[in-house]
């Protein structure tokens, strides 16, 4: 009778715990994707900076011609005259992802337009992450790490950074990606079921169609199984668990067509092979220890061994020669310079040059993780009391992604919810150890104040920690132990009755696991102090820091805000006064913006795979007047776009910027020479410019008309006033200048007819029309 | 090496004497005398490479109007070869390797006559040094047979210095239109040692894999991979890969006093080694305390000591996390705010 009535409260009591923490995920999931709103607050619901607005134009593309045309897509409105085959150069998940959202929800007769669907795309996605997270948490640790680490990662600043609402790129979704395969991955271990190995697959299938990081998947499981066998921790669910996904995952993602062959070609993936070899070898090797007597195995082993081995020399000799083949012995230059990080500042000074691909320092932790770097030491600690499988991937996962977070910064995005899972973990067992403290003693300390009380009061409290023990351990360790356990869960009550019967031999053994009360309620209160600095942390990053889309600008000044949405003007502008089929000029960087918001035909983009046809624009910029009309003439070029900062003080500017334009021209045409746009070594466009810079396109194009707005000419990017201030153009005309002078068009003029009176009336028309530039803005375009 | 290099430098000190003894009426030499001198001179040294020196510079350069040879000229300085940042030993070195593989691939054909790689050195040869403009090293420069005036002959672009060897090579073809054939590195293991190493992994491989399946070996003890794994994540948050990657020194001596050193630098985009070293320690200690006070003491019998302890734990961790914010804000000069109701003010 008692035994039910127990039985019956401990289920009440689970059936609690799990409400309570699909309630908590629930709201986990609610604070995942309202932090990450900010962006849509102060600014608005618009897509942010430069490649998501590529990814929102295909998104548009297939939801309107459907997913064949996307897979047969050949752009001509990029990179003219080469355009650009998209359908077997991106990464698809995320365009997918978006499509079929944005697919459910209008035949759920919800209409909201791709563009909104693709800026939630990254907060839905977030919150996705973070159950994730809980699920593979709760494999290595139990629930209540798992619930830690999913709250920690809901606001984790550095993946805040790359999923803040519009910016909609290919990590979004591939975090979650990320996780949710190494979850399955653990599931598949701790259960050894095949159906989990299928789905782990297909988990990896969508992390390849999103993110080119796959090949840290593909390269840390390997590693984990090594790890095992090596380690003496092989078992038939280690090979559940890797072997279907190296079959199915490859088959899989060489139907990606982004990396097709390079699955099976490419140095990255060798490594699963070559674990995939191994672990059959030890696989065969267990399977005959199974089946003979132990003397006939030591004979056995011989043979096998060397068999095994010859096996597989001849398989690592294959490998290295198909490796020792190719140039790069078959790495990527980024894959390289994560193996040898000294690699890439010697020999490609291009991945060198980007600044996500920086080492960091310090403050980019305290930045990006915040407090999560003090506790991930003691998560490691916890993962190795004991080592389990599940446990020793999640510190194999920290230790890589450190190290590559080390090398460069970009990949702190992979760090973080390694931290996170691993932060969760320390928290959790941390509070376990605090909480049980407070609690075994608390309910002593009130009853009964004498200090001679202690030793029976120890006794008792004694049994309820262990009973909280178990209770620990039975959900840490799911499957068969906790069934083992569960008989002396309903023996709890009894066992208190015999309490004062038990031997004392076995009352020492289990002895009262706790801390002192007062240190640990100091204890407690300082980690809840620090999660509540790492709460204000976050939710500064993602309002301050990481939620700027660079489309729209503001300003604080003493009157108060301004907003500069200049692009935009720029863009509409292009798209309602130029024909359909005009070409634009403008550095790579607007080349994604020009074509997803303009819809009209750009020269270079964001996706900068022909250098020559950058150079041959950033050698157009650097010329004087005529050799830049000729240039863009040849290119068919209408109007050439150029971004200045001077008026406002916006320093990423064409004018910063134009030193690499200058580098990347003259890297491709050498009449182009850095030295002749720097007064002695240094940079500058104020009187003592040189001729050349003064006299380049570039500097005209930016200038043009500059003195009118204060009579001085004051750059205030540059802090200076400029060099030549009155001056005309001969082969552009000003078309368009926004409301704060951020992006000025210009046209080109139609070559001069050659009769000489009439050239000399044509100039003096242009330089009225130039004055009067607000009364005519060019033709109007008969398609709008 | 460096007296292996000091005894061929006197070697080629005795080949100058000797040769600049019979310079003085070297002005009437033809053509063909100074090429048979040179690949004299050329098979004297091991990698093909010609020391010269002002006088004999003049000789097969200043005073000899038509040459049918070009020269390749690697400017050295012996007293800046203890300045790491030149790169002049490796770069020679690098200078070694494009000669010998031009000899080697080139043996016997015209074209051996053609060119030949020369070094001169800032001390011995100042005058030289100045009449080619040279005022800043590594610099290697291509003395075509057309060139009159030094200064017009064509330098190597700076930036080629970074590919080594290849680069050398590119730039020597593209300027004298010969070919100077793959490079041979010398491999970091001779085939010997190579036979060798895997002849003791073959001999070795049973008794390692006995090892493994019975489950004995370092591998084996987790207490080497939790040590391991403590310490490539203190060694990444420090930022020493930034160290590594940028070479940056572990302090410097502040601009305005020289006497004073400075171990933290202000601004986020830079970091001294030891300023990372220590911020990482304290990243490192904060959870290595939260551990040993879960895991470890809660173990330990004595109430007192498990106080006493814990006590210290918390006031290390809370100045660690304390002095990593002030930090933090100093070095970055954020100031990070929370968003409370305005009401609340």
């Amino acid at each position: 009778m008692e035994d039910l009535e127990i039985e019956k409260g401990s289920k009440l009591r689970f059936a609690f715990g799990n409400v309570l923490s699909l309630f908590i995920l629930l709201l986990i999931g609610v604070l995942a994707f309202s932090i990450r709103l900010f962006s849509v607050i102060k600014y608005e619901s618009v897509i942010h900076e430069f490649d998501p607005y590529f990814n929102y134009r295909v998104t548009q593309f297939l939801t309107k011609n459907g997913i064949y045309d996307f897979w047969n897509w050949f752009d001509d409105r990029t990179w003219y005259p080469l355009g650009r085959v998209i359908g077997g150069t991106v990464y698809p998940g995320l365009t997918l992802t978006a499509g079929t959202l944005w697919w459910i929800l209008n035949s759920l007769n919800i209409p909201l337009s791709v563009e909104t669907v693709c800026v939630f795309t990254a907060p839905i996605f977030s919150a996705f992450a973070a159950w994730a997270t809980y699920l593979l948490t709760k494999e290595v640790k139990g629930t209540g790490a798992g619930l830690t680490a999913a709250v920690l990662l809901a606001m984790v600043p550095s993946y805040i950074s790359r999923s803040v609402a519009g910016s909609y790129d290919n990590e979004a979704v591939a975090i979650f990606a990320l996780i949710f395969t190494f979850y399955l991955y653990l599931k598949t271990l701790n259960t050894g079921s095949l159906f989990y190995a299928t789905l782990n697959a297909l988990s990896y299938f969508y992390m390849v169609c999103s993110w080119g990081g796959y090949t840290f998947i593909i390269n840390l499981i390997p590693m984990h199984a090594l790890l095992c066998i090596v380690t003496g921790r092989y078992s038939s669910r280690l090979y559940i668990a890797y072997a279907p996904l190296i079959v199915l995952g490859t088959l899989l993602a060489s139907l990606v067509p982004v990396v097709g062959f390079n699955a099976v070609m490419t140095s990255e993936h060798f490594a699963s092979f070559l674990v995939f070899i191994i672990i059959h070898v030890v696989a065969l090797v267990y399977y005959i220890k199974g089946i003979l007597t132990p003397k006939m195995f030591k004979v056995a082993v011989t043979l096998v061994v060397s068999v095994g081995m010859i096996v597989c020399f001849a398989m690592v000799a294959v490998l290295v020669a198909l490796v020792a083949s190719s140039p790069t012995k078959g790495w990527s230059g980024r894959s390289l310079s994560l193996l040898d990080p000294t690699y890439a500042s010697k020999y490609i000074p291009i991945i060198a040059s980007v600044s996500e691909h920086q080492p960091p320092t310090w403050p980019s932790y305290f930045m990006d993780i915040n407090v999560l770097a003090f506790l991930v030491p003691a998560g490691i600690i916890a993962c190795f009391l004991p080592l389990s499988d599940a446990s020793s991937f999640v510190v194999l996962y920290i230790v890589t992604s450190v190290y590559f977070s080390g090398v460069m910064v970009r990949l702190m995005l992979v760090l973080a919810p390694a931290a996170c899972i691993l932060s969760g973990i320390a928290l959790s067992e941390a509070f376990d150890v605090f909480t049980r403290s407070i609690k075994c003693q608390l309910p002593d300390l009130l009853s009964d104040p004498q200090p001679a009380a202690g030793d029976t009061a120890s006794e008792n409290s004694a049994v309820q920690n262990d009973i909280v023990k178990v209770d620990k351990h039975s959900t840490a360790q799911k499957s068969d132990e906790g069934l083992k356990e569960r008989p002396s869960k309903k023996n709890r009550k009894k066992e208190k009755e015999h309490v004062e019967k038990v031997s004392v031999k076995a009352r020492k053994e289990k002895r009262l696991l706790v801390l002192p009360l007062e240190t640990s309620v100091i204890a407690i209160l300082l980690l809840v102090l620090l999660g509540a600095f790492y709460v204000v942390h976050c939710v500064w990053a993602a309002a301050e820091a990481y939620s700027a889309p660079s489309i729209v600008l503001t300003s604080h000044s003493h009157d108060g805000l301004h907003v500069f949405d200049d692009f935009r003007e720029a863009y509409a502008w292009l798209s309602h006064n130029t024909e359909v089929d005009d070409k634009v000029a403008s550095w790579w960087d607007y080349g994604y913006q020009t074509t997803a918001m303009a819809n009209r035909t750009v020269i270079v983009d964001n996706n900068t795979w022909n250098n020559t046809h950058i150079a041959t624009v950033g050698t157009a910029m650097s010329s004087p007047e005529k050799a830049a009309w000729d240039i863009f003439d040849s290119l068919d070029v209408k109007y050439v776009l150029v971004v200045f900062g001077g008026l406002v003080g916006y320093p990423s500017d064409d004018i910063n910027k134009f030193l690499w334009m200058v580098r990347i021209g003259g890297g491709v045409f050498p009449h182009i020479k850095e030295p002749d746009y720097l007064r002695d070594g240094q940079y500058r466009i104020d009187s003592q410019a040189t001729p050349t810079m003064l006299n380049c396109l570039m500097y005209k194009l930016s200038y043009y008309r500059f003195v009118e707005t204060d009579g001085k000419g004051f750059d205030r990017v540059r802090r200076t006033e400029i060099g030549k201030k009155h001056f005309k153009l001969t082969h552009f005309e000003e078309v368009f200048t926004t409301h704060h002078w951020m992006v000025r068009i210009y046209k080109l003029k139609s070559p001069k007819n050659r009769i000489r009176g009439k050239t000399k009336k044509s100039k003096l028309k242009t330089s009225t029309a130039a004055k009067l530039k607000k009364v005519d803005q060019g033709k109007k375009n008969p398609w709008h | 090496m460096s007296i292996s290099l000091k005894l061929s430098l006197l070697f080629f000190f005795f080949i100058i004497l000797i040769s600049s003894l019979n310079l003085l009426q070297v002005n009437s030499e033809s053509d063909s005398d100074r090429v048979a001198e040179l690949l004299h001179l050329q098979s004297q040294s091991k990698s093909g490479v010609i020391h010269l020196d002002d006088r004999s510079l003049n000789r097969f350069i200043t005073s000899a109007r038509a040459r049918s040879y070009s020269l390749v000229i690697f400017f050295d300085a012996f007293q800046l070869h203890d300045k790491q940042e030149l790169h002049l030993k490796e770069l020679r070195f690098e200078f070694d390797l494009v000669s010998s593989a031009f000899l080697s691939n080139n043996k016997d054909t015209p074209s051996q006559s053609k060119l030949f790689f020369c070094e001169i050195e800032f001390k011995e040869s100042q005058q030289s040094f100045h009449l080619f403009g040279v005022n800043a090293l590594p610099h290697i420069r291509h003395v075509g047979p057309q060139v009159d005036q030094l200064k017009d002959s064509e330098p190597m672009d700076q930036g080629d210095f970074a590919r080594l060897a290849d680069s050398m090579a590119e730039f020597v073809e593209s300027k004298t239109k010969l070919t100077v054939g793959p490079i041979d590195r010398p491999p970091v293991v001779s085939k010997k040692q190579l036979g060798f190493l895997i002849l003791a992994f073959l001999a070795s491989a049973p008794f390692l894999v006995k090892r493994i399946l019975v489950g004995d070996t370092l591998v084996h003890d987790p207490k080497v991979w939790l040590s391991l794994s403590v310490f490539v994540y203190f060694f990444s948050v420090s930022g020493a890969m930034h160290n590594i990657i940028r070479k940056m020194p572990m302090f410097m001596s502040d601009r305005n006093d020289p006497t004073k050193l400075v171990f933290f630098y202000q601004g986020s985009g830079m970091q001294l080694g030891a300023e990372g070293f220590a911020v990482g320690f304290l990243y490192t200690i904060v959870g290595l305390l939260l551990a040993f006070v879960t895991h470890i003491l809660v173990h330990a019998r004595s109430k007192k000591l498990q106080r006493v302890i814990m006590v210290f734990a918390i006031i290390v961790s809370f100045w660690s996390v304390k002095k990593v914010v002030y930090l933090d804000n100093w070095k970055t000069g954020y100031s990070i705010h929370g968003f409370w109701p305005s009401s609340w003010n």
